[in-house]
């Protein structure tokens, strides 16, 4: 398994005046698959696109293989693509779609017949291939996509929203199918998303994008649990962000200091000093709520009154104004519950928060 | 109110109508008149047609005009609607009602314009100078027909089918081009209607020799009104309803 | 976020698809058209015979007669021409600009002939009147705005001034006026007949619709040619609306249908309805189908609720429509010529006499030019309204 199988150096892409994707620096294992994560603009599916051959490369070089490949044409990098419309041709039948990479690479129509029936029953489809696309579902049609992205063994897959199309059950469906896929033929996916929960489903690495630029390039443990930064922290899930000083760093426990004089130990980034303004991100369902002075020892604590109460079916919501500012806990339905107006401490460890630069 | 709206409609509808339902019966009167009642059937004027060298003449210079201004409105126009679909091209919006501008010149205009140039270069009076002059006025539907159908197309297809491996001169047979195919078959359709109609750019730019089906119509409506007129409107009429026919099962079978 | 281009070239490539198609237009449109521009203003029929006179006599103040050197480069005009024919042409011209020149240019060519220095004043002294050199002058230029002006009924007078022309010399205003208000009257009635039909079009739905539709396409696919042929055999002497009438016995004679304005502006609407009807459809289809029953909700009565509702959104479609008709009714030519007699002819049928029984190309151009510049008008006015709709009120 070579290491850097896809290389992004310094790349970058401009329209005009405008930068979308700025000096940016990725390298993907063979067999991995990463999730490009971020909000619409954020540049993720232009880099997927420079990937393919379908934009150019303004700046920087992309190496696949230990080739650089910015000026190879798309239709002779051998990369799968599977689009979010699914991008099938309309005027030929699901088997036609799927024999078309087959019959450009001259492979003898025997052959050709075998693999397509084998792809598409790869995903269960092998009895539609005589229909046009547009008679078959949604979901339908995007494994139809997949077959037609796969059959050909591409060197990587290239993947922009391709569930975004379908209804969230299809889409988790698809979301496993993918997975199973990913293991069982080892492939290299690249994966454009704007759906966090599918990124931190799927992949073995996540790039979360804005601006043109990585913020962080992680596991999805490692992009959940210990963001980089104030953007990560706030775009991958929900949490509660607490402004403070620097006191102490001591080893991984640093000690954050509050505008309301309460101190907090918590891990966090490296590289803090006494005297910095730093941030606090406390996930909301890790954090305990406690009926007030009942915390336990050696735990973080920070008392407050219960507002608001918002029943989700599997967890309760709790918000609890504290002298810090409004946080928000996520409690399970088995844990004790609080009216409106009662007192309770806020209670967590140092290993459940996490301090980043503001 | 509800009937009122039901008469008013069906005597626009009737309106719109009975010219065509008016002249296509007389097309097989056994008179010399364009007049009803008719007292006999006959398909003499059909004869007519074939037998009498100047219609038959002029059938058959249509066909050849018509013929070949479909082929160069079509390719001219079918190139350009591809062009016109690239976003980096500059004054996009100019060049394009350039291209729909002959619809809007009124024909009389440029007739003047062509026959005075054509003469100038000795080649007016020639099958060639009636072709080009054809092909400006059918080429806008072309261009229109085909801009429509390539809207359709999704951009992703295109990109997919590269991709996948094909090149792009594949890309353009197998997908771009079999995709827009219904816009390309109906504008060539409408541009061999177009010179088949043409009447005023024909009659600057054409010759006797040249003499098409709609010159000797309007030449014959001025000089002596025959039923002739009407065994050629009913050609006319029959040819347009089979490529419209043509156009529509070939549009249904894609769908 | 799907970009732009998928390769560098693309713009360079999209020009060279559509370049075959370019210089198609820029030979057999764009040419012709600025050939009738250019035939429109020019007028080279002296400054070709005279050129040296022509470049010289520019520089002259129009007071007392031309310096030597003007008169010598005329006399050297003449004696180079070889062409009788265009000489007789540049006299008939200058002649029509001050009489007395048919006989003063026959002596002085023949004068100059023998020999070439001979003082000009002794061959005839009407050289030393200053008016024959103006008229030389007036003429020398190869631009004129001559046939524009004749085109308007115009002229210029001996003085240079913009004056009418005399009453009954020449009828073009009039039928350039006659053009416009028959073309009004097409578009009215078009609007009469096509608004409610598109509004009743859109109202209902299924196959009503589609027949409704039906009935203006068909007859915008079949030749223009054979609908107004149908219109001749129907509403001549002995046509079906007569023989009907005569036949009921509303009429004794036949009524004149045909060869007059009646005719005209009855097939025209034929003929230009859908061009009517299909905008104003296409406006009145995207307004929802319960804002009368909302209207009438709020208590409006039902003709209010059309004058303030349903009349105000289809006011772009109607406007659309109605610059659209307005702009092919003024160049039609086949239907009138057709359908109308002689008082009812259009500006086109004008133009295609000049050009095709008098070869006047140049007549032709002009009133040509009059009614390109008045339909791009009219089609840049469509334009801007269809490319960025205005609101509805």
């Amino acid at each position: 398994m070579s290491e850097n199988f896809i290389r992004f150096q310094k790349v970058t892409k401009d329209y005009g005046t405008v930068r979308v994707v700025e000096n940016l620096d990725l390298d993907i294992a063979r067999g991995e698959f990463v999730s490009l994560l971020g909000p619409s603009g954020s540049g993720k599916t232009t880099l997927l696109m420079m990937l393919a051959g379908f934009e150019s490369v303004s700046g920087g070089a992309i190496i696949l293989d230990g080739h650089k490949i910015n000026d190879l044409p798309t239709h002779r990098r051998d990369m799968g693509v599977v689009f979010q419309n699914y991008a099938l041709f309309p005027h030929m039948t699901i088997a036609k779609n799927v024999a078309f990479p087959l019959e450009m690479r001259g492979i003898p129509k025997a052959e050709v017949a075998g693999r397509v029936k084998k792809a598409l029953d790869m995903v269960q489809l092998g009895a539609l291939t005589d229909r046009l696309p547009g008679q078959l579902s949604g979901g339908q049609q995007q494994r139809v996509a997949l077959a037609r992205a796969l059959v050909f063994e591409p060197r990587v897959v290239l993947m922009d929203e391709p569930l975004g199309a379908l209804d969230k059950q299809l889409r988790e469906q698809m979301q496993l199918d993918i997975r199973d896929l990913h293991h069982r033929l080892g492939l290299t996916i690249i994966f454009v998303t704007h759906d966090q929960d599918e990124a931190l489903t799927m992949s073995d690495r996540i790039a979360v994008f804005n601006h043109g630029q990585i913020q962080q390039c992680a596991s999805p443990r490692e992009v959940y649990d210990h963001p980089s930064n104030r953007f990560v922290a706030e775009f991958i899930g929900e949490t509660n962000l607490l402004e403070g000083t620097v006191s102490a760093v001591q080893g991984e426990v640093i000690t954050l200091e509050l505008p309301g004089g309460t101190a907090f130990r918590s891990h966090g980034m490296p590289g803090f000093a006494a005297g910095d303004k730093a941030l606090l991100s406390l996930r909301p369902e890790r954090i305990d709520l406690f009926s007030e002075g009942a915390a336990p020892e050696g735990s973080n604590c920070l008392s407050g009154e219960v507002t608001d109460t918002v029943y989700q079916g599997d967890h309760l919501r709790v918000v609890v104004e504290t002298g810090a500012g409004r946080i928000i806990a996520r409690i399970n339905r088995k844990a004790s519950e609080w009216a409106n107006g009662a007192r309770v401490t806020l209670g967590f460890r140092a290993q459940d928060g996490w301090v980043i630069a503001p | 109110m509800k009937y009122a709206k039901a008469i008013y409609a069906s005597l626009i509808v009737f309106f719109l109508l009975a010219p065509l339902l008016v002249i296509l019966p007389l097309a097989f009167t056994s008179s010399a008149f364009l007049t009803y009642p008719i007292p006999a059937f006959s398909t003499r004027w059909f004869e007519e047609l074939v037998v009498n060298s100047v219609w038959s003449r002029a059938i058959v210079n249509s066909l050849l005009i018509a013929a070949a201004t479909t082929v160069l409105a079509t390719v001219l126009g079918t190139l350009a609607a591809l062009g016109l679909r690239s976003q980096e091209l500059g004054m996009k919006s100019q060049i394009r009602t350039l291209f729909l501008l002959p619809m809007v010149v009124p024909a009389v205009v440029l007739g003047v314009g062509m026959q005075s140039l054509f003469v100038r270069f000795g080649f007016n009076s020639t099958y060639w100078s009636v072709i080009f002059a054809h092909t400006v006025v059918a080429m806008p539907f072309v261009v229109i027909s085909v801009s429509g159908a390539l809207t359709g197309i999704d951009r992703r297809v295109e990109r997919a089918a590269l991709s996948l491996g094909a090149p792009p001169w594949k890309v353009f047979g197998l997908v771009t081009l079999p995709l827009a195919m219904p816009g390309v078959l109906s504008g060539a359709a409408l541009a061999f209607a177009t010179s088949l109609d043409e009447v005023v750019l024909t009659l600057f730019v054409a010759g006797p020799n040249q003499r098409t089906l709609a010159r000797q119509m309007f030449s014959t409506l001025r000089e002596n009104i025959s039923p002739a007129i009407a065994a050629a409107a009913f050609i006319i009429i029959v040819g347009t309803v089979v490529i419209a026919l043509v156009l529509m099962l070939a549009r249904r079978k894609r769908a | 976020m799907t970009g732009s281009s998928r390769f560098r070239s693309s713009g360079f490539r999209a020009l060279i698809l559509i370049a075959p198609l370019l210089v198609f237009l820029g030979l057999f449109f764009v040419w012709p058209l600025i050939t009738v521009i250019t035939q429109a203003v020019s007028d080279p029929a002296v400054s070709r015979v005279l050129p040296q006179t022509a470049a010289a006599i520019g520089d002259w103040d129009g007071e007392g007669v031309p310096a030597p050197e003007i008169q010598a480069a005329f006399r050297a005009d003449i004696a180079a021409n070889t062409d009788d024919q265009a000489m007789g042409d540049v006299t008939r011209r200058l002649n029509s600009s001050k009489s007395g020149f048919r006989s003063l240019m026959g002596k002085t060519v023949s004068a100059v002939r023998e020999n070439p220095d001979i003082d000009l004043a002794e061959v005839d002294k009407r050289w030393a009147d200053t008016a024959f050199w103006k008229a030389i002058q007036d003429n020398a230029s190869p631009y004129t705005d001559a046939f524009l002006l004749a085109s308007l009924d115009m002229e210029r007078d001996s003085a240079g001034s913009i004056t009418s022309m005399k009453e009954g010399t020449s009828a073009n205003f009039a039928i350039l006026m006659r053009t416009l208000w028959t073309s009004a009257l097409v578009t009215l009635s078009c609007l009469i007949i096509g608004l409610p039909y598109a509004m009743i079009a859109a109202s209902v739905s299924g196959w009503k619709r589609a027949v409704l539709l039906g009935a203006v396409l068909l007859p915008l696919w079949t030749s223009l040619l054979v609908r107004t042929a149908a219109w001749m055999i129907i509403l001549q002497d002995n046509g079906i609306i007569n023989q009907s009438l005569m036949g009921l016995g509303v009429i004794k004679e036949p009524l004149v249908l045909i060869y007059n304005r009646f005719g005209v502006v009855l097939a025209m609407t034929h003929v230009l309805l859908p061009f009517m009807v299909l905008p104003i459809y296409s406006v009145l289809i995207t307004v929802p189908g319960n804002l009368m029953s909302a209207a009438a909700s709020l208590g409006a009565h039902p003709v209010r609720a059309f004058l303030r509702v349903l009349l105000p959104l289809s006011l772009r479609g109607v406007i659309s429509g109605a610059l659209l008709v307005f702009m092919a009714s003024i160049g039609y030519y086949i239907t009138p010529a057709l359908l109308g007699g002689a008082a009812d002819q259009m500006i086109s049928s004008v133009i295609a006499d000049y050009s095709i029984k008098s070869a006047n190309w140049s007549m032709a151009a002009a009133i040509g030019l009059i009614l390109l510049v008045l339909t791009l008008a009219l089609y840049a006015v469509y334009n801007r309204l269809s490319r960025d709709p205005i609101q509805a009120r």
